[in-house]
């Protein structure tokens, strides 16, 4: 890792050089306080610092929607490259954002590999961008409010500079391209940097605890809670949607023309009704209350069981999304007899 | 005789690729040498590669299965009821139950191409099972994997001890495999033990009632015998409870299970259970394993 400092005058020509390595995909803002993410030319529209774009960074590597095969008649099924987005450079991640990155990494990268999500993710890169918590934040009680690693450049902001943080040999080819932009970080700037890491600390005002959790869900699974949980929602599937790590995904076969087959792949989200619906009609998860449950298990306590940590990284946007105010933080509190 | 067949593999290793090639989405062709049905709705198809350096050299474990699609209609997970120790070509006993289904038993045919991935999940332990006693229990559609367990085991005979097949139907006529079964008892490869819930009317000479009643009727040395039990939720319901009953451990005991499995290949996230995908970590699962995920055996 090497840190530099940028001034903070340099940012939009640091944005411009980006575009060398892919298209610059930034938060935007759409409507008043809401951002979404989209490529853009005009660097003056990006908007790192707003906390969360309605949709997570997972649409740049699976889109919602997109053909893998395809078959025309008197032919062989071959791979389509409907999901492909070329090179992308990710502008504004948040540590949360990288985080998330990680964990689709662990379920796309290992074992049989996504060729659809290798694709993209092989050609991103992710500059990052220091934020501020609000209301909804609640990273730092999942361990997820930094990031060593899983990032090429990361700017901290430091008022009228940045702290420039460089984590692969992309990032390094990025300040090497880009020399009259960068200096050595001085002491100062590493003090005000972590003065600023302090000030962030105090600025959480969400915490969840998740001391012994995938133990206390293990105790808790005939908790009446999770009924009550289950007549408040609505199982519409935004939190999944929403959520930087829910990464299911539904088959479908389509016949859109005559003489042409297509199969393409969905989000999908385990709140559905069908989710869990077998041929002959069996659904193994009938209930809502069974598939919130499942979804809450399935976070912060299988995989944490399969894979070490939850799958949750704090981002708020559940919180901040569900049409009838289901609270994670609170539900989590409400299993462990808090509320 | 030597099988080669894939090795039990750790879940989450890797990177590691379908028999079927590197996309592990993209289907394989293969051909329907034959279909016939077994009972009423329920068909055997004998499929080959159209490659043939994959026909020859495809292999699988007994209790894996395959995703088997027809492009433009859908894809769906069907349990191999045929042993890697006969080559070249495997079955696949389809049930008629749906869309993806209902055009396989009336489009297509013998000399038809469909697309396969796999072979996916773990798979029965066999080399756990090998020099033990087995007890096979089968509730109807039930007997399509363990009809691949027991054509393994009377391929390599010798490497087993006694084998018991206890098998439920619904009636006479739903009995998959009656010829075959009866045949593999008269030759003494198997003990076999057939109920039907009712005769209907047909002529029947087994028992009538419940598959856990053909319990009964057995004599085994428990200690020395696996058993494997491969049946639709309610049997296992009732099923597995007795054979502890008997003194059956329950990591003695396993069982194969159906989910949603979509992408097979533990991605899709539609059979996860717990922390398991029941794609990837199972169908396969001792009792013990499986009643250590809540969801998995009574829902």
């Amino acid at each position: 890792m090497q840190t530099f400092r940028m001034n903070a005058s340099f940012l939009p020509a640091f944005m411009e050089a980006l575009k060398r390595w892919g298209t610059l995909v930034a938060p935007v803002e759409r409507g008043a306080g809401t951002y979404v993410l989209q490529a853009i030319d005009d660097v003056s529209l990006a908007r790192p610092d707003a906390l969360r774009t309605i949709l997570p960074f997972k649409k740049l590597l699976l889109k919602p929607r997109f053909a893998m095969l395809e078959r025309r008649d008197g032919g062989r099924t071959e791979e389509v490259f409907d999901n492909d987005m070329g090179p992308i450079v990710y502008f504004g991640a948040h540590a949360c954002d990288i985080h998330a990155l990680e964990i689709l990494d662990l379920i796309y990268m290992t074992d049989y590999v996504d060729p659809y999500y290798r694709r993209n993710r092989e050609r991103l890169t992710v500059v990052g961008y220091g934020c501020m918590p609000d209301e909804y934040c609640f990273c730092e009680s999942l361990g997820t409010e930094t990031v060593e690693r899983g990032f090429d450049v990361f700017l901290t902001p430091l008022g009228d500079r940045f702290l420039v943080t460089v984590c692969s040999a992309r990032g390094d080819d990025i300040v090497r391209a880009n020399p009259e932009l960068f200096e050595p970080a001085s002491r100062a700037d590493t003090r005000d940097y972590l003065k600023r890491l302090q000030e962030r600390e105090q600025s959480f005002s969400l915490a969840m605890d998740v001391t012994d959790l995938p133990y206390v869900l293990e105790l808790k699974r005939e908790d009446p809670v999770w009924d009550e949980v289950g007549k408040k929602c609505l199982c519409c599937g935004s939190c999944s949607m929403v959520c930087p790590t829910c990464a299911c995904f539904n088959v479908v076969d389509e016949r859109p023309e005559l003489g042409r087959a297509v199969r393409a792949r969905t989000w999908d989200a385990c709140l559905y009704r069908d989710y869990a619906t077998v041929a002959g009609g069996h659904n193994f998860r009938a209930d809502r209350a069974d598939r919130v449950r499942n979804r809450y298990y399935h976070k912060q306590e299988a995989f944490v069981r399969e894979f070490g940590k939850p799958s949750c990284v704090g981002c708020g946007r559940c919180i901040e999304n569900c049409p009838t105010g289901i609270n994670v933080v609170e539900v989590f509190k409400y299993v462990r007899g808090e509320l | 005789m030597s099988v080669v067949i894939p090795k039990p593999f750790v879940p989450r290793g890797g990177p590691r690729e379908l028999a079927t090639g590197p996309n592990p989405y993209l289907p394989a062709p293969a051909r329907i040498m034959r279909a016939a049905d077994l009972v009423p709705d329920v068909r055997l198809f004998e499929l080959r590669f159209t490659d043939s350096t994959l026909a020859d050299s495809f292999t699988f474990r007994p209790g894996q299965f395959v995703e088997l699609s027809v492009e433009g209609v859908g894809e769906g997970p069907f349990s191999l009821p045929s042993s890697p120790t006969r080559r070249g070509v495997f079955q696949l006993g389809i049930r008629r139950a749906g869309k993806l289904t209902d055009f396989l038993f009336n489009y297509l045919s013998e000399g038809d191409e469909v697309g396969i991935r796999g072979p996916l999940g773990n798979g029965f332990p066999v080399e756990r099972l090998e020099g033990s006693d087995l007890m096979l229990v089968a509730g109807g559609l039930g007997m399509v994997p363990l009809r691949g367990l027991l054509q393994y085991v009377v391929d390599l005979r010798e490497r087993f001890g006694r084998v018991m097949l206890l098998y439920g139907s619904r009636n006479p006529d739903a009995v998959l495999f009656r010829e075959e079964l009866e045949s593999l008892a008269r030759r003494g490869d198997v003990e076999l033990h057939l109920s039907v819930d009712a005769t209907q009317g047909k002529p029947w000479s087994g028992r009538v009632g419940v598959v856990t009643e053909l319990l009964d009727e057995v004599v085994c040395d428990v200690p020395s015998t696996y058993a494997v039990a491969c049946g639709p939720p309610v049997f296992y319901k009732f099923m597995l409870e007795k054979l502890v009953a008997m003194g059956f451990g329950r990591d003695r005991i396993f069982l194969s299970l159906e989910r949603r499995m979509e992408c097979g290949i533990g991605k899709c996230g539609h059979c996860a259970v717990g922390y398991t995908f029941t794609c990837l970590h199972g169908p396969v699962f001792s009792y013990w394993d499986a009643m250590n995920l809540p969801e998995l055996i009574y829902t």
